[in-house]
């Protein structure tokens, strides 16, 4: 380097501040826009997204950020505006198809455009507040085609009436339908809504409430109901295919509204196919349609209830009610049972075992049950049947069967006393006269009341049990002594000895016994008491049997199984032949009621008239006169003459049950009255009243008079006493 | 697997990585556009490769980081420029997250100290949800984004800023006194620009009214301010945060101050609002929670009844624990009290960690101010932040698991936690501290 050939001084002017070249922006913004116009004409494989990326970028950084974005508002709208022409000139069918096209297009292109502006979603719009570009794209799509004037209502005219060629069983272009619908939630759901679903429920409800007005018409309930189904079920499977799975909810809550909410009275009403002929024809499926369908609206199973139970009312009401049925106390329990059957079916399989309606069944039953008093006689007459006869040879489980279906009526009932007193009645003379099926079955009757009545209710039943087993010792410990069998030539006796009050009091029972009998009556009377100090024996005669050996004119040997009763007057015929209804009751000393019932089932009943009545007729009288049948033959040898008993209780003995059950409530509800006051202390009237229902209604329904007129009775004993100031309070007197 | 190779050429250096490497920097990042189909990539014929007119260096480092998930910058390199970079590229969250890690006190490194250049004592410093924050002198607001670089500051009329908090990174409300002409109570700030976004209004009988907002707290859709005005506009007043639109005003009654309330938080898993007046603006210490649908109360605890006592605590600052259902507060002596927010009327369990010290006439004394960080509990004294945990602070007081402390600054005025960082503005000097936890990928495991 040579030193001395420089060292020539340049000036230079000052460096003036870098100003940018002014048409800088103008230039890149060029470029993009170029670029945006050859995504949009599908021609963008030669651009490059780096140098796009990088221009955009610079011109955020150079801060005309503002002048980039606006021009993409621009260039978009203007492109979109071509389109929604382009959109506009599609003939009929291709409209729908263009615009899905379109809207396609526009998606690749907008995701391109974000990607070059991406910076600037970054910094610019998010420092600024601004629109970021996708959601741009989507809004100016939104406002510039769907919500155009020309394609705005075209575009919903067309989906409306493709939904309504699909309902009238066209088969339309689902997938187009489903891009469209997609589009418009891609746009906003509120987009989706305005534009389409309001309008789409608008149509469906008018569509519906015509069409079902006119299936109405012309249809039967269970068909309507299968309709219905099936159109419900095409709306389900529109939205499915088709729509925003938001609407689903929406269109089937109309097409409840239109086809079963606003017809559900008609159907549940309709004659000869409603309701109530689904219920009287065990129409299971119909029946589980209606469960379903009314299951959508708000009162549609509380509409099917109230029918049901009405019907249930009205039919139960006339069951019980009618003289007919009451003729045959069992076939009318069976009849209630057969009901209850009917109906645990139809709720079980039509209805998801519903507890709604379960209890519908169970209130309708309580109903009508109860209107008839004598539903607890009845029921215990049932069992009585069952127990003695009806479930011979059945196995255990049948047994049980029959007596839970039993407990649910008795379940029903409110006068569960009535029945406890009846039912002690019939378990007696099963008991004593030997002829129950089953002590498995009595036992298990016994602890299902125990369980659903409590311990109370059945001791006495049980005590009738521990009965009849001490008896058997205690007739064993007297056969034992040789007391009992006297040789084989005179009579056997066998005695139960039953506690007063487990038992059905019996009044006065008296009756002379003939004296061999007498004889051994008081042996046993003198061996029990010699083994059991300090007790009273009573002979109860109304309700013992005999077996009697007789001999006939030809010799004819039977034995006859007769009563007590009937014991005593056959034995007079061993003395004579011949002898007036009077001197039988003077030599027996018979009530008079029993005897003639006695004398009666001896003479007047065809081929076990071991008497003969003069003069014959079917009623006894007083001046009638008895004579030994000598011609009396029979096929077997054993001949069994039962009391002409009735098995239902005639008026006056029904009148006499009545008065003891009220008679026997007395206690209770006093006992109830005592029992509130003393944990109470100060009560008025109307608490009193419920208080004491509350506690008894597990056994019967106290009638509010018959519980004023024992806190009188309480008051005159001094139990209680009327608060000085305030009349209808009551205070405990302790 | 040739056709997942991507050959680049980054500012003249040749780079090959994988399309799956460039895809982890996400759909919404510049490098995953460059390779997407749409763009029809027809490489350069002749070299094979796509062509990024960056600088190569910082691009080794990012690449680095897409393909290992840690940041690791050479000696030398300047931290703006890469960030700068990585922003270009879309991939600036992946550096953030690469570089510091969830906060945790028991982990905190000082990342910077920034002395500002205001003339008064930094009254408040409130952090921002994305790692910035901003402090308040007097009556201007001064911000930093998460780099620490200043943004305009905001002035406001020479009106004494009461408090600030953000609603996003790019927006602060500021809570003022008020002015005789109208001006001061309560505006939203646009932290890019400088500019005032809303005024927020108290509106009273259909009347707009002058009022002084005190304390302010936020949600995503929701401002809260407790106010007062010249007559009835005594409250907690509540505002949209698009639109500015005053929402309800829940007027303050007997038994439940609320106009006064110099601190409210906003409690998201409950949707809760704490909302407390403490000494001095106000005689008692009261401390409610109020429910944000309802407007009622839902739990609330005061001092009234135990005034007078001997050893008097006055609270001077409280939080809400919320992941721990507790509420903490600190008395004048430092002492730090717990309080059940789970029941009603229930006593303060004290910690007597501090003793009463003597401190001396002339020396400003600065009160204990409280932060936290899910079950961590940050508490300020002197010139150190505490840092507090417990696995049950139900029954337990805490145990003291940190102490943070720096050469410079004095005493410190206020602490913020957000965006992962802690904030410390010191009294003496103008000057506050960010501390961060460091990122996963910092910690090395040398065997």
């Amino acid at each position: 380097m040579n030193p001395a050939k420089k060292k020539n001084f340049k000036i230079e002017p000052f460096k003036h501040k870098v100003e940018m070249d002014p048409k800088y922006a103008e230039k890149t913004w060029k470029i993009l826009e170029d670029a945006i116009h050859e995504i949009y004409n599908h021609n963008a494989s030669g651009l490059s997204f780096e140098e796009l990326y990088r221009n955009a970028y610079n011109m955020v950084l150079h801060k005309y950020g503002e002048k980039l974005y606006s021009g993409v508002v621009q260039t978009m709208t203007q492109h979109l505006r071509e389109i929604a022409k382009i959109i506009e000139g599609a003939q009929g069918g291709l409209f729908l198809e263009e615009l899905d096209v379109k809207w396609r297009e526009h998606n690749k292109s907008l995701q391109m455009i974000r990607d070059i502006l991406m910076y600037m979603d970054r910094t610019f719009v998010n420092n600024f507040n601004k629109t970021p570009v996708h959601e741009l794209g989507l809004n100016l799509w939104r406002d510039h085609i769907v919500r155009s004037p020309q394609i705005r209502d075209r575009l919903l005219n067309t989906l409306l009436d493709l939904v309504r060629r699909e309902r009238t069983g066209e088969v339309i272009n689902r997938g187009l339908m489903r891009n469209i619908t997609k589009m418009l939630v891609e746009l906003g759901t509120n987009v989706y809504q305005e534009d389409f679903e309001r309008p789409f429920l608008d149509a469906a409800s008018d569509f519906y409430r015509l069409e079902s007005q006119q299936l109405i018409e012309t249809s039967d309930c269970p068909d309507y109901l299968r309709k219905a189904e099936k159109r419900l079920n095409e709306e389900i499977e529109r939205v499915a295919h088709y729509l925003d799975s938001k609407s689903e909810p929406k269109i089937t809550q109309v097409v409840e509204r239109e086809v079963i909410g606003n017809r559900m009275r008609l159907l549940v009403e309709m004659e000869n196919s409603g309701l109530i002929s689904m219920l009287i024809d065990d129409k299971y499926d119909d029946l589980g349609r209606m469960y379903n369908l009314f299951r959508r609206i708000s009162t549609g199973l509380q509409t099917m209830r109230e029918l049901m139970t009405a019907h249930l009312r009205e039919t139960g009401r006339q069951l019980v009610m009618d003289p007919e049925r009451l003729k045959d106390p069992v076939e009318f329990v069976q009849r209630l049972l057969d009901e209850k059957d009917k109906y645990d079916r139809i709720i079980q399989q039509s209805f998801h075992n519903d507890k709604m309606f379960q209890n519908a069944l169970n209130s309708s039953f309580e109903y009508f049950i109860n209107l008839n008093i004598r539903s607890p006689e009845f029921i215990s007459l049932f069992v009585d049947d069952k127990l003695r006869k009806g479930l011979k040879g059945a196995s255990e489980e049948d047994v049980e069967l029959v007596l839970d279906k039993v407990m649910m009526l008795f379940r029903y009932l409110q006068e569960k006393d009535v029945f406890e007193k009846y039912y002690k009645q019939h378990l007696a003379k099963r008991l004593l006269s030997g002829r129950t099926v089953s002590d498995d079955a009595e036992r298990s009757l016994i602890v299902k009341l125990k369980t659903e009545c409590g311990y109370q209710f059945t001791s006495k039943l049980e005590g009738m049990f521990t009965d009849m087993k001490t008896s058997r010792d205690t007739m064993q410990g007297f056969n034992a002594t040789g007391a009992g069998a006297e040789g084989n030539e005179g009579p056997t006796l066998t005695v139960q000895v039953l506690t007063t009050g487990s038992w059905p009091t019996q009044s006065g029972a008296r009756c002379n016994m003939p004296t061999e009998i007498l004889a051994m009556c008081d042996k046993f009377k003198m061996y029990y008491l010699s083994t059991h100090t300090g007790r009273r024996l009573t002979w109860q005669t109304n309700m013992g049997t005999a077996d009697l050996k007789a001999t006939f004119g030809d010799g004819n040997k039977h034995e006859l199984n007769v009563s007590t009763y009937q014991m005593c007057i056959l034995c007079l015929f061993n003395q004579a032949d011949r002898l007036s209804y009077r001197e039988i009751e003077q030599a027996t000393d018979i009530p008079a009621p029993d005897l003639k019932r006695s004398l009666q089932s001896l003479a007047c009943v065809k081929g076990k008239n071991v008497l003969r009545k003069e003069p014959m007729s079917k009623d006894i009288s007083e001046d009638d006169t008895f004579v030994f049948n000598d011609k009396f033959s029979s096929k077997f040898y054993k001949v069994k003459i039962s009391t002409v008993v009735a098995q239902k209780e005639s008026e006056p003995e029904k009148q006499e049950t009545r008065q003891k059950v009220e008679e026997d409530r007395k206690p209770q509800i006093e006992a109830a009255i005592v029992r509130i006051m003393k944990s109470r202390r100060l009560l008025d009237h109307n608490n009193i009243i419920s208080e004491v229902t509350k506690q008894l209604q597990a056994r019967f329904m106290p009638n509010p008079a018959v519980i004023k007129k024992r806190i009188e009775s309480l008051i005159e004993r001094e139990f209680l006493e009327r608060d000085r100031m305030d009349r209808k309070l009551y205070r405990y007197l302790a | 697997m040739a056709h997942d190779r991507v050959h680049l050429n980054v500012g003249g250096k040749h780079f090959v990585t994988s399309r799956t490497t460039l895809a982890n920097a996400g759909r919404g990042s510049m490098l995953a556009a460059v390779i997407d189909e749409n763009w029809q990539l027809v490489p350069d014929i002749a070299s094979n490769e796509l062509f990024i007119d960056r600088n190569p260096a910082y691009f080794t480092v990012l690449l680095d980081l897409l393909r290992t998930g840690e940041l690791h910058i050479p000696p030398g390199m300047l931290e703006k420029p890469l960030y700068r970079e990585a922003e270009y590229y879309g991939i600036l969250d992946h550096v953030k997250a690469a570089r510091k890690g969830p906060l945790n006190g028991n982990r905190l490194d000082c990342v910077a100290s920034i002395s500002g250049r205001a003339t008064g004592d930094g009254t408040a410093i409130r952090a921002s949800p994305d790692g910035g924050c901003c402090v308040a002198h007097g009556s201007m607001v001064h911000v930093y984004d998460w780099l620490m670089e200043e943004k305009t500051p905001l002035t406001l009329d020479y009106v004494n800023v009461n408090d600030v908090g953000f609603l996003s990174p790019n927006r602060v409300v500021i809570c003022t006194g008020e002015r005789e002409n109208g001006a001061g109570g309560m505006a939203s700030f646009n932290t890019k620009t400088g500019k005032i976004e809303h005024k927020f209004q108290v509106v009273h009988d259909g009347e707009s009214k002058n009022f002084t907002a005190a304390a302010l707290a936020s949600n995503d859709i929701h401002v809260y301010a407790s106010c007062r005005g010249r007559s009835y506009e005594y409250g907690v007043g509540t505002w949209d945060q698009i639109t500015g639109r005053q929402v309800t005003f829940l007027y303050e009654g007997p038994g439940r101050p609320l106009g006064d309330a110099c601190k409210m938080q906003w409690l998201p898993r409950t949707n809760l609002l704490l909302v407390a007046n403490l000494f001095p603006s106000s005689d008692h210490c009261f401390i409610t929670l109020l429910d944000s649908r309802t407007k009622g109360k839902v739990w609330s605890w005061t001092d009234v009844a135990l005034r007078g006592t001997a050893d008097e605590k006055i609270v001077m600052d409280t939080v809400a624990m919320e992941e721990c259902s507790t509420v903490c507060v600190v008395n004048q002596f430092d002492n730090l009290g717990f309080i059940d927010m789970r029941t009603n009327n229930q006593g303060v369990r004290w910690s007597h960690r501090y003793q009463p010290s003597k401190i001396s006439e002339a020396e400003e004394r600065c009160y204990s101010k409280l932060a936290c960080s899910g079950s961590q509990l940050f508490s300020s004294k002197n010139d150190s932040v505490y840092v507090f945990c417990s696995p049950d602070w139900d029954a337990s007081k805490g145990v003291q698991t940190a102490r943070l402390r720096r050469k410079e600054g004095g005493a410190i005025s206020d602490i913020s936690v957000g965006g992962d960082r802690l904030f410390v503005l010191h009294n003496e000097e103008d000057v506050f501290d960010v501390w961060e936890t460091p990122g996963p990928s910092q910690i090395v495991d040398i065997y």
